[in-house]
């Protein structure tokens, strides 16, 4: 049977594809070993400062169609035209691949790139802080990055990561709604996307705050995925759940409390019923606590203008030799960024838009809010 | 009695009803109304808060935009196509009705015109989806794929970096008041539905579409202009999405990008789940109704008798695939493609 020409032919075919196979994989080993050797060459290169001409400073975040993320732009075109030069702003909506593919984009016009990220998820970061690395450029991360991993592991070019500690936030909104509250009730909670790091650091804020509160207790938590339309037909339907008890709302952030001020509203009971949201001081929750007809109480700010300037001119300052990373700190790589507790008592300075006066000071020393190293 | 003649005689007696509708097809139709009422007792008898006004009232409000949506994607997806621009259509539409209304951005007021406006927006991107699938002969899942980015993308340039505030207080009122209990959006859904059943029933519309599902190539040896009736079915669809947008902003208060963030995957799943096959051809906008509530119940009872918020999509995704594999188990003979 295996004589049979047709048979024969068959096995030459394969033979030739794997043969081909082959050649191909020794191809691509000879291409990665080329890349490799080209990236070490350039990390050896890149701790000398970089002549500003030379710099392309570029914001990496999600998207323009929130209030964050668009003041975190401002922040970073404020930062760049303090240095009198232009800042390139990418989105990905959301998408990893697109965010990755964008960065490694920049990093092949042959500049040094100053980065300013926002990785979209946790296992993006490495991805990314290790392509800048490659291309010998400078960048800062901010929010997600896996637990264990350091930007010293990684080398010089990964300036530094900026975190922010969701518990203090999650504690303290859930204190100021429970102050509102006078201490008894019942409240719902809305959660973030559950496996996000900053979602459950809010929420471990607000089960402290419950433990400390007798008085206060959790009738329900869902997640209501960061959005306001999801946000606004949980709280309806937990409103249905538990009606009559709900006495007040902690939301991990203001677009979610947003949406559950809304389906408050449907059955009359916005503006009597305490809200708080764990996060971001978009300006729709500062303008409600400021008024005070919506019941919203609380929101904690890590300032978005602050985020997008002050990243940026840490990654800038390392690109031209203003901070020595090789020498820095362990602390000063990696490390909490401040957050505020706004209230109807301070809520005035944050409604207003930051002039490049207001933030020249933190441009001048981005590490200034730096309020202890990451754990 | 040749062999031919009895197994005729036979299939008569066994499959076909006094009606003339073959037994199979009935029980077919049947299936998602069984699994919605199974659900319903289900939910009742766990949670004593199920079965009260002001949770029917929480169903109605969610089931009300989504109902709009699905009616509108239904034709599409009796022609055998998809639209996948809800989403973004959604969102164009949501900004442009809050910048044409009494808003906090800029001085115009139009009032109910802006919703009129929002909704003829969705209506040109249905134009505009249908012509490029018909014209230029690209599938409609790419199509629709492309121009809902685009939808994402214009209303990403209007919202400019902060969402403008809805200040209209009688188009708020549709968003937010209830009459009896139940929200006054129920009132548009229901008139949408209506419209819906009007259009497939009654008119050369909805049998035509129904018509080039079925069987293209007959429909086009027939004499029908399969390409204005393609469009047709984009446009219904189009002006859905734009409505339901404008609906969506009246609950929410304000023009937002992500107004329909979820609604896509919700929209479609609630067509096929109510007995609509995506290959076209066969169903109708009363089963989707019947999906819409499927939908709409399950994500409130599962609230509700409180299943763990980590494995409720998990729950949902294993109840609707055992909803749709329980409803096309008798169809699936005929099935020839599985794509």
């Amino acid at each position: 049977m295996m004589s049979t020409p047709t048979c024969r032919s068959r096995f030459r075919r394969r033979w030739a594809m794997r043969s081909r196979v082959g050649l191909a994989c020794v191809g691509l080993v000879g291409l990665l070993a080329a890349g490799c050797s080209s990236a070490s060459q350039d990390s050896a290169a890149q701790n000398k400062p970089a002549n500003p001409k030379d710099l392309v400073l570029v914001q990496s975040i999600r998207s323009l169609s929130n209030p964050y993320h668009a003041e975190w732009a401002k922040g970073g075109e404020m930062f760049a035209a303090s240095v009198g030069m232009p800042v390139q702003t990418l989105t990905d909506e959301g998408d990893s691949q697109r965010q990755l593919t964008q960065i490694k984009q920049v990093l092949a016009s042959g500049k040094t790139v100053v980065l300013n990220a926002d990785p979209n998820t946790t296992s993006d970061t490495q991805a990314i802080v290790r392509a800048v690395q490659d291309a010998g450029g400078f960048v800062v991360t901010q929010w997600n990055k896996p637990d264990g991993l350091t930007p010293a592991q990684v080398g010089n070019s990964w300036v530094a990561h900026i975190g922010f500690d969701g518990n203090t936030g999650g504690y303290q909104t859930a204190k100021a709604l429970f102050g509102a509250m006078h201490n008894t009730g019942g409240i719902i909670a809305l959660q973030g996307i559950l496996d996000d790091v900053p979602a459950k650091e809010r929420f471990n804020g607000l089960q402290k705050a419950l433990t400390e509160t007798p008085g206060v207790q959790m009738l329900d938590q869902q997640t209501a995925h960061w959005t306001r339309n999801e946000a606004f037909q949980v709280t309806q339907t937990l409103l249905a759940k538990h009606a009559g008890q709900v006495k007040g709302v902690w939301a991990a952030n203001d677009d979610m409390a947003l949406g559950a001020i809304e389906a408050l509203r449907a059955v009359g009971l916005a503006g009597k019923t305490p809200i708080v949201g764990a996060s971001d001081a978009v300006p729709e929750a500062l303008q409600d606590i400021q008024a005070g007809d919506t019941g919203y109480v609380a929101t904690v700010s890590t300032d978005a203008y602050w985020q997008g300037g002050a990243g940026l001119a840490l990654a800038y300052q390392a690109a031209t030799g203003k901070f020595n990373v090789a020498t820095a700190a362990p602390g000063d790589r990696s490390f909490y960024g401040k957050e505020f507790l706004v209230t109807k008592e301070n809520v005035a300075d944050f409604i207003k838009t930051p002039t490049p006066a207001d933030l020249a000071p933190d441009f001048a020393n981005p590490l200034a809010r730096n309020v202890g190293p990451l754990q | 009695m040749t062999p031919a003649t009895k197994s005729a005689a036979s299939t008569t007696a066994t499959s076909l009803t006094p009606l003339g509708v073959p037994l199979g097809r009935r029980v077919l139709d049947a299936g998602p109304v069984l699994a919605l009422v199974l659900m319903v007792v289900v939910f009742s008898v766990i949670s004593g808060r199920f079965l009260t006004v002001p949770n029917a009232g929480s169903i109605a409000n969610q089931a009300s935009i989504l109902l709009v949506l699905a009616v509108g994607s239904t034709f599409v997806i009796l022609l055998g196509g998809i639209d996948l621009s809800i989403e973004g259509v959604m969102a164009t539409s949501s900004l442009v009705t809050v910048l044409l209304a009494h808003n906090d951005r800029n001085g115009l007021d139009l009032g109910y015109f802006a919703v009129l406006v929002g909704a003829a927006v969705g209506a040109v991107f249905g134009l505009v989806n249908g012509l490029l699938h018909t014209r230029m002969r690209i599938p409609s899942f790419m199509v629709t794929l492309g121009t809902g980015a685009i939808g994402i993308g214009i209303a990403t340039v209007l919202f400019g970096g902060q969402p403008p505030r809805l200040l209209d207080d009688g188009l708020r009122a549709w968003g937010t008041e209830r009459v009896a209990g139940f929200p006054r959006l129920l009132l548009i859904a229901v008139l949408v539905l209506a419209l819906g059943y009007l259009i497939q029933r009654l008119t050369r519309i909805g049998r035509y579409i129904l018509v080039i599902g079925g069987d293209e190539q007959i429909a086009k040896l027939s004499g029908v202009s399969v390409p204005r009736y393609k469009m047709y079915a984009f446009v219904l669809s189009g002006t859905a999405s734009g409505l339901a947008g404008a609906m969506a902003s009246t609950q929410l208060g304000v023009g937002d990008v992500q107004v329909g963030s979820g609604q896509m995957f919700a929209t479609i799943t609630a067509v096929v789940v109510g007995g609509t096959a995506l290959t076209g051809g066969r169903g109708g906008v009363l089963q989707t109704l019947i999906g819409v509530l499927l939908i709409s119940v399950l994500a409130n009872g599962l609230i509700l008798v409180g299943v763990n918020p980590s494995i409720q999509r998990s729950v949902q995704g294993v109840v609707i695939v055992l909803a749709i594999a329980a409803t096309a188990w008798t169809q699936r003979h005929r099935l020839r493609v599985i794509k």
